[in-house]
């Protein structure tokens, strides 16, 4: 097992050293030159040298990627300035650590994705379950109806027509603005209830199909018939033979969509004006701030290989045919 | 004299398909005494598997049953799903033909075994488990205190075959129903789980019906043996007189169809010379 | 004449434990140094039980897979590494029919597409067409010719298994090799095939490598047999050596297990049956 967890960790440096070097190129190399970015418009030559010199940009490739790597473990100094350790650079913009932006973003980040992922597991869940169960009656024929249309309609439409509908016309909540839980728990919990819904409805409807589907199949299992043949209640047979298996492959995915939110739900953030990494992303993108990019794309992608790994070890501990025995 | 245990009479399962209700078992008639194996004999889609899970009311969705089903003497048919759910793995048992995917590879062989007794004789997980060791050391799993908390996929296709066996005996039923139970096994194994079925036989009593495609099987198992071909009952006998005096085209069409390992078809003679 | 000879062909799969780069890697020999020759002709037999190797036998005299180390010989030609044109040749002359006929015939295509298809990858034209090149390979097989447009699932099982043969025909193989060929079928649908199989062989003198674990099918079409348990041959000789004199324990006990029909109430019957037929 700690051989098993090792291997895997090694793995994920590897990755993530690559998805590094080549974000790295694509960022500092084929966009336009950083220097020229930073010094802005009045500019002469003589700056736009000492810009380079500072930010170690008249270095070869492999030195610059290296001292990147090297601020990201161990800090490195710009010019007289230090940076110190996880050093992702300053944004070309504020001039901010980029650290800094991050770490006091990723709070509203994960409050999104935690919200969302409690909602839409317990409808999804539920939802295709009974549509299992009742298959072929009007529940699951409406349910699964809703199901397909909540999949097909994007999501900052729906944001939009539901903030048009509860907060400009019905005014039951506020406008979201991502106050802090201690100051106010009630204003909290109302400001993040329609970014959850919000980003929860396409997971549910999905996750609704995906149970239904699953349960329907390991109904039909021999296993179930085998625990029919048993005697045993139909609650019983339902409860303990046909959701463990059913459920479990879901566990995947949920872990592979939730990870992938950790790095910020784009859309939604900047639909409501939430300062999280994905509205981060999208500001940083739009106006071209290299360092930040970098940053909150490698971010992305820890949270997806660790996701990767965590999803792979909890499978193991649900799935006793997968668990690793110690040789 | 051996006793009546259980009888079928005018058995007709109808199935609904796409192309309207079809009857996949017509008319079919046995009778098992105690002690006593019946053999229900058929290619696929005779409708000898039908046969069995009807007398459960194990039938796929929408499947319809008439006739008449008694066990000593009480009829089976019409009865709620509460009552027949009291019978199920009591006193009538099953044990199918694919291990693997027969047992619920989530859980262990031991809460597998417990759970069927446990809803029929209630008590707690300790009683049970000391049950399920028991069952396991009948159907000689080697030990059994140990093995009892393995998955299924730990165990041999064999052993697997023991494990639904022991299930099946757990509470000690009056009859039991095995379908093709040999069939997914290697021969050496077959031949091992054939032994083991007479020997638990002999020392409980339990009825049994054996459900195979497989004639030599039946011929060495079954005092009586009921030969289905597309849903009809076509022969129903003593093992002796099916095999040595068919009577119906079909069984004798079958028979010789059975390819012999002790001598040769004519065809494959002049060849081989 | 020898037309293939297997030497010592050994067959070991890697299997990778779980933990990605450091993960200890355990070789699991599934064919051990498993030597036989096939003669122009003859049927040659391979049984066992599950995981007892035959089936990885066969893919490798087929060149399905590669073996880890032994040599093929196919008409005194080495083939172990053959490529290119040589191993298209080797394709060309040894054929397979596989165990579940609807899984390895393409449900797409016509049953004429099916059994051209082996020729159209060797770019020959059939002569006098398709149509009737597929016409006269499907009355070859016992299946009626006017089928030839149909689709495998139009097919019984059996019926499937013929079209399955007759693709294997379609390139005048000098080997066939069957996968436990006849072993989902029902019994008297497998008879017939076996009646096929043997016919085909008379018709055109090519050899069978049948590949089975049913003991009483194999007495029924091989010449020879070999044995395998646990990846080795433990026995391989004439069949009615190896069936009436066995040598080695396994086959004994093999042989012990088979299930047979009451030998008394057989013979009884078979008396009566005959009376039938002479009072007729």
């Amino acid at each position: 097992m700690t051989r098993y967890v090792i291997g895997r960790l090694g793995g994920v440096v590897v990755i993530l050293l690559a998805v590094c070097l080549f974000t790295y190129l694509i960022f500092f190399k084929l966009s336009p030159d950083p220097a020229v970015m930073i010094c802005g418009k009045t500019c002469t030559p003589d700056r736009i040298d000492s810009i380079r010199t500072v930010l170690g940009l008249n270095q070869p490739l492999l030195t610059q990627f290296w001292e990147f790597l090297q601020g990201i473990v161990a800090g490195r100094d710009y010019g007289t300035a230090h940076c110190s350790a996880p050093c992702l650079g300053y944004s070309f913009q504020t001039n901010e650590s980029v650290w800094t932006m991050i770490t006091a973003r990723l709070p509203v980040s994960i409050t999104v994705a935690v919200g969302a992922a409690i909602l839409w597991l317990l409808a999804g869940v539920a939802g295709g379950l009974i549509s299992a169960v009742r298959q072929g009656t009007w529940w699951d024929r409406s349910a699964m109806a809703l199901a397909l249309t909540g999949v097909s309609v994007p999501n900052y439409v729906l944001a939009l027509v539901l903030q048009y509908l509860l907060v400009v016309k019905l005014q039951v909540l506020p406008f979201p603005s991502a106050p802090a839980f201690s100051d106010n728990p009630g204003l909290w919990f109302e400001s993040y209830l329609m970014p959850w819904t919000v980003l929860a409805i396409g997971y549910a409807c999905l996750y609704a199909r995906l149970t239904r589907a699953n349960v329907i199949d390991t109904l039909a299992e021999n296993f179930v018939r085998t625990a029919r043949a048993k005697g045993l209640q139909r609650s019983l047979i339902l409860r303990r033979h046909a959701l463990r298996p059913a459920l479990t492959p879901i566990t995947t995915i949920f872990g592979m969509d939730f990870a992938g939110l950790l790095g910020g739900a784009l859309i939604t953030e900047t639909v409501f004006g939430l300062n999280g990494i994905g509205k981060l992303a999208a500001d940083s993108i739009a106006k071209n701030d290299q360092p930040v990019i970098m940053a909150v794309t490698l971010l992305a992608a820890f949270f997806v290989v660790i996701g990767n790994v965590v999803v792979d070890l909890v499978y193991t501990a649900l799935d006793p045919r997968v668990r690793i025995t110690s040789a | 004299m051996s006793e009546t245990l259980f009888v079928v009479e005018d058995l007709t399962v109808t199935l609904p398909t796409s192309r309207g209700p079809v009857d996949v078992v017509k008319n079919a008639s046995f009778t098992v005494d105690r002690d006593d194996t019946v053999g229900i004999v058929g290619e696929s889609g005779s409708g000898k598997s039908m046969t069995s899970l009807a007398v459960l009311g194990l039938l796929p969705g929408g499947g319809r049953t008439t006739g008449s089903i008694r066990l000593n003497g009480q009829e089976l048919l019409g009865r709620s799903e509460a009552e027949l759910r009291s019978i199920r793995g009591n006193a009538i048992s099953m044990v199918f033909q694919d291990p693997l995917s027969s047992l619920n590879p989530y859980y262990t062989v031991g809460l597998q075994i417990e759970e069927g007794y446990r809803a029929h004789r209630g008590g707690t997980r300790r009683e049970a488990r000391k049950v399920a060791i028991e069952a396991l050391e009948r159907v000689q799993i080697p030990d059994p205190a140990r093995r009892i908390d393995h998955y299924p996929h730990q165990f041999s296709g064999g052993q697997r075959q023991r494990i639904m066996i022991a299930m099946a005996l757990c509470c000690s039923p009056e009859l039991l129903i095995a379908d093709e139970p040999t069939t997914a096994l290697d021969v050496t194994v077959q031949a091992q789980i054939l032994a083991l079925l007479a020997e638990l036989q002999a020392e409980t009593g339990t009825g049994l019906i054996f459900i195979t495609h497989d004639l030599a099987v039946i011929s060495s198992i079954a005092q009586r043996v009921l030969v289905m071909c597309k849903g009809d009952p076509v022969e129903y006998g003593t093992a002796e007189q099916i095999f040595s005096d068919p009577q119906h085209e079909y069984t004798r069409a079958l028979l010789d169809a059975v390819p012999r390992i002790d001598d040769l078809i004519p065809a494959a003679e002049e060849v081989a010379g | 004449m020898t037309l293939l000879r297997v030497r010592d062909v050994t067959k070991q799969f890697i299997t990778r434990g779980q933990g990605g780069f450091l993960a200890p890697k355990a070789p699991f020999t599934a064919v051990d140094r498993v030597s036989f020759d096939v003669e122009l002709g003859e049927t040659l037999a391979v049984v066992g039980e599950s995981g007892s190797g035959k089936s990885t036998t066969a893919r490798i005299a087929a060149r399905l897979l590669d073996p880890t180390s032994g040599t093929l010989e196919f008409e005194d030609q080495d083939i172990t590494r053959a490529t290119g044109k040589q191993l298209a040749r080797f394709r060309n002359d040894v054929q397979v029919v596989f165990q579940d006929p609807f899984s390895s015939l393409n449900p797409r295509y016509t049953v004429e597409r099916i059994v051209t298809a082996p020729l159209a990858y060797q770019g020959i034209s059939p002569k006098g067409g398709g149509r009737a090149f597929s016409k006269e390979l499907m009355e070859r097989v016992g299946l009626n010719p006017d089928h030839s447009t149909r689709y495998p699932s139009q097919f019984s099982g059996g019926q499937a298994q013929r079209i399955g043969i007759a693709r294997a025909l379609a390139v005048g193989p000098k080997l066939v090799i069957c996968d436990e060929a006849v072993s989902a079928l029902d019994v008297s649908i497998q008879a017939q095939i076996l009646e096929l199989l043997v016919r085909l062989q008379r018709e055109s003198g090519f050899s069978y490598i049948f590949i089975a674990h049913d003991l009483a099918v194999v007495r029924q079409i091989a010449q020879r047999v070999a044995v395998m348990n646990k990846g080795r041959i433990v026995e391989l000789g004439s069949r009615d050596q190896v069936f009436d004199r066995p040598q080695d324990e396994y086959t004994k006990t093999l042989l012990a297990a088979v299930p047979r029909i009451n030998p008394e109430w057989d013979r009884r019957r078979r008396l009566r049956e005959q009376e039938r037929m002479q009072s007729r």
